[in-house]
């Protein structure tokens, strides 16, 4: 996606410190990861990529709106653990819109904004390995291991077999978990 | 002398930590001030929707008495069907927050406070809909309402200069407003708030008793284990349920590991803050010998999912304790090293001296705990105080210096950080054998428990109601920010504006315990932030370099 040195913002919108302190951590000399060109800065406006973090609580979606937007483009969002994810232990509470995937859809509903391109990188909070990890996928260092790809084994009679894919189609759009595109295959 | 004070109240409980007592409202203020004048500070209040036990709302608000080493719970009921309580506010300044905290999230209306704003919820929030009132879900998302209108004037020979949300030097979205005449502060104003999860309500509906201590845990990123061990501790007291020994020292070692990481980061921070970022690089170096610690304990670097009600979930080996004491060598050695290093620069010395000055007496009457306390001169600590865990075992002093800035509140930290590391070793040599988890218990219906910790940042109090079920009826954590961010203002008037980041900072400010259950804000906090984000980094982020 972006090839050259990645410039990181870090956003936090209601985040436990947990994934803020990792994602410091890879600053700090033992993962050191100014040696690979990323560093971090103070505007958004100067940044390539964003390091997400936090569940977006009701009180910070405005103003994470204004700074995921103030970021040029092209720009990369690393969706930072299980909260930035998909809204963590409190998706569903009255003042947590619930994750980055919602985040996308407010945009894309209220200001027609496209979603930009996400990593994400799960875990409470990842460990710092896990974060560079995801940084080298957005650099398109890396080939993804994970595939939104469901593989069956062939049933017997076609019509089962249709209506089971058609429940496992259903059953994964209905999962809080991204999954961009379900492609099922025959194994 | 709290018997005294508390003569004529119906005393509902009265053991050798805690006293219940049961106060009309028409004596609450007498005797809120008798006890503030009887050597008790202010530590937290919470309110209750007692309605479906009683058709009454009540206010617990709690005293913390050093002298007699017990914590005093003053419970006040409204009438049935009313909603009005007398403030104690103007006779106990710490008491403000709390009593706004159950204005907004209840609906108790205070008689007498002398700022009955909201503190909490947001602009966009509905007027009479109260979260924490047991017939509102916990899952119900609010359209927005139209925000209130209007907006102070600003005075023309003042300029504001805002400090967040999203600031270089603040890792978390909170805004502080400053004021400023020429280079120095005239005052200043905290609208946090930011990080209201909707935490108490989720743990009162959709959690059950054993889950909440890993919700707990995620209140803070940073000083979580003391969250979930204080929420353990408070049902264990309303439950009197015994914890085995070894599990008592494993709490202990892993609230001491927090508190090293805790110190060690916040050093790191502090000296990047001082523009001085090879002291930072070398002190996290430093930490990370104490994240390998907590991985080989309990397999992760943070959130370690230790506790739960009446013991710990994992054992230390001999095998691993070995491995530890070998880590915790390496990061005593390169940690006294550096901090040695750092406390003798005088450039760093001359930056933190008579800078951002909190005088005793009034970090007593906001109720500051912790480093900030021991840092003017008020020699607190709930590990002495109020022996929980292991500590009652263990052999350790309290620092306390005279020097009320942010020099001293460095050295607090810098003494502590070693006397952890001898604590530590201790607790690992003197640790008994025996049962990890005392399984056999029952819980009480409706019956309040109290569990107090000393986080690395001050005093975390957490009060429990237990239901049946395996439910909480009501949960609410106090965390020590809670109580040191009111003294902000105070430590930043009359300093230079370059020096409000490291002022902020030395507080070791915690926002994400802070605002479990608020949601911020008031007036015009996001009009005035999108006009000039970029100019208030610029102008701060120029002064702090």
């Amino acid at each position: 996606m972006i090839k050259r040195s990645l410039w990181v913002f870090h956003l936090n919108s209601g985040s436990c410190n947990g994934c803020d302190i990792e994602v410091l951590n890879m600053f700090a000399p033992r993962n050191d990861v100014e040696r690979l060109g990323i560093k971090l800065v103070g505007s958004p406006r100067h940044a390539d990529a964003i390091a997400f973090t936090g569940p977006i609580t009701r009180e910070c979606l405005p103003k994470v709106i204004d700074a995921l937007t103030a970021v040029p483009d092209p720009k990369v969002v690393l969706a930072i653990g299980a909260c930035a994810c998909g809204g963590g232990i409190w998706y569903d509470t009255y003042s947590v819109i619930g994750g980055i995937k919602e985040l996308y859809k407010i945009l894309k509903e209220e200001y027609n904004i496209e979603p930009p391109a996400t990593v994400f990188i799960p875990g409470c909070p990842p460990k710092p390995e896990a974060i560079i990890y995801g940084v080298a996928l957005a650099r398109g260092m890396l080939q993804k291991k994970q595939f939104a790809q469901v593989y069956v084994e062939p049933e017997e009679s076609l019509e089962a077999e249709k209506s089971r894919l058609e429940a496992l189609v259903r059953e994964a759009k209905g999962t809080r978990h991204f999954l961009p595109k379900i492609a099922v295959r025959r194994v | 002398m709290v018997v005294e004070v508390l003569k004529g109240c119906k005393i509902l409980r009265h053991d050798d930590r805690v006293t219940v007592a049961e106060v009309s409202p028409e004596r609450a203020r007498e005797i809120a001030k008798g006890l503030f004048n009887a050597g008790c500070y202010y530590s937290c209040g919470m309110g209750v929707d007692e309605r479906p036990v009683n058709m009454r709302f009540a206010m617990y608000h709690v005293f913390n008495c050093e002298a007699e080493r017990r914590h005093v719970i003053l419970k006040l009921t409204t009438p049935t069907n009313e909603l009005t309580l007398p403030s104690i506010t103007p006779v106990i300044e710490g008491a403000s927050w709390s009593e706004r905290e159950a204005m907004d999230m209840l609906g108790i209306i205070f008689d007498g406070h002398p700022e009955p704003e909201r503190l909490i919820l947001p602009e966009d929030w509905p007027e009479g809909v109260y979260p924490l009132r047991k017939d509102f879900p916990y899952n119900k998302k609010l359209p927005p309402a139209k925000p209130k209108e209007g907006r102070k004037k600003p005075r023309p020979d003042i300029i504001e200069v805002p400090l967040g949300p999203y600031h270089p030097t603040l890792h978390e979205p909170e805004y502080f407003e400053l004021y400023v005449k020429g280079d120095k502060i005239v005052d200043a104003k905290y609208r946090g708030f930011h990080i209201h999860r909707g935490m108490e309500k989720l743990a009162e509906s959709r959690m059950t008793l054993n889950q909440v201590p890993f919700l707990a845990e995620r209140i803070c990123g940073i000083c979580g284990c003391t969250h979930s061990t204080a929420y353990c501790q408070a049902v264990e007291d309303a439950a009197g349920i015994y914890v085995p020994e070894r599990a008592r020292y494993i709490r202990t070692i892993m609230l001491e590991i927090e508190r090293l990481h805790s110190h060690l980061l916040w050093f790191g921070v502090a000296c990047h803050l001082l523009g001085f970022d090879s002291g930072f690089m070398h002190l996290w170096r430093a930490r990370e010998y104490i994240m390998d610690i907590a991985e080989l304990i309990t397999g992760n670097r943070k959130t370690y999912g230790i506790n739960i009600i009446g013991g710990v979930r994992r054992d230390i080996p001999e095998k691993k304790k070995r491995k530890v004491l070998e880590l915790l060598d390496l990061a005593e050695k390169d940690s006294r090293e550096i901090l040695d290093n750092v406390v003798k620069m005088g450039e760093l010395k001359e930056r933190m001296e008579n800078v951002g000055v909190l005088p005793k007496k009034k970090g007593r009457e906001i109720g500051v705990v912790g480093p900030v306390a021991r840092a003017s001169g008020i020699d607190t600590d709930v590990r002495r105080d109020h022996p929980y865990a292991a500590y009652g075992d263990l052999d350790f002093e309290v620092p306390v210096y005279k020097g009320e800035d942010v020099l001293s509140r460095f050295l607090v930290r810098y003494d502590e950080t070693f006397q952890s590391f001898s604590m530590i070793k201790q607790a690992l040599d003197n640790m008994p054998e025996g049962e990890l988890i005392n399984e056999d218990y029952e819980i009480p219906s409706f019956k309040l428990g109290l569990g107090v910790t000393e986080a690395p940042r001050g005093e975390d109090v957490h009060l429990v109601i237990t239901w049946g079920e395996n439910k909480v009826y009501r949960w609410h954590p106090r965390a020590s920010t809670y109580n040191n961010l009111p003294a902000i203002p105070i430590m930043l008037r009359g300093n230079d504006i370059a020096d409000a980041p490291i002022i902020i900072a030395s507080i070791d400010p915690c926002f994400s315990c802070t605002d479990h259950v608020s949601i911020i804000d008031s007036e015009n906090g996001r009009v005035l932030w999108r006009g000039s984000l970029e100019e208030g980094i610029r102008r701060v982020g120029n002064g702090k370099a």
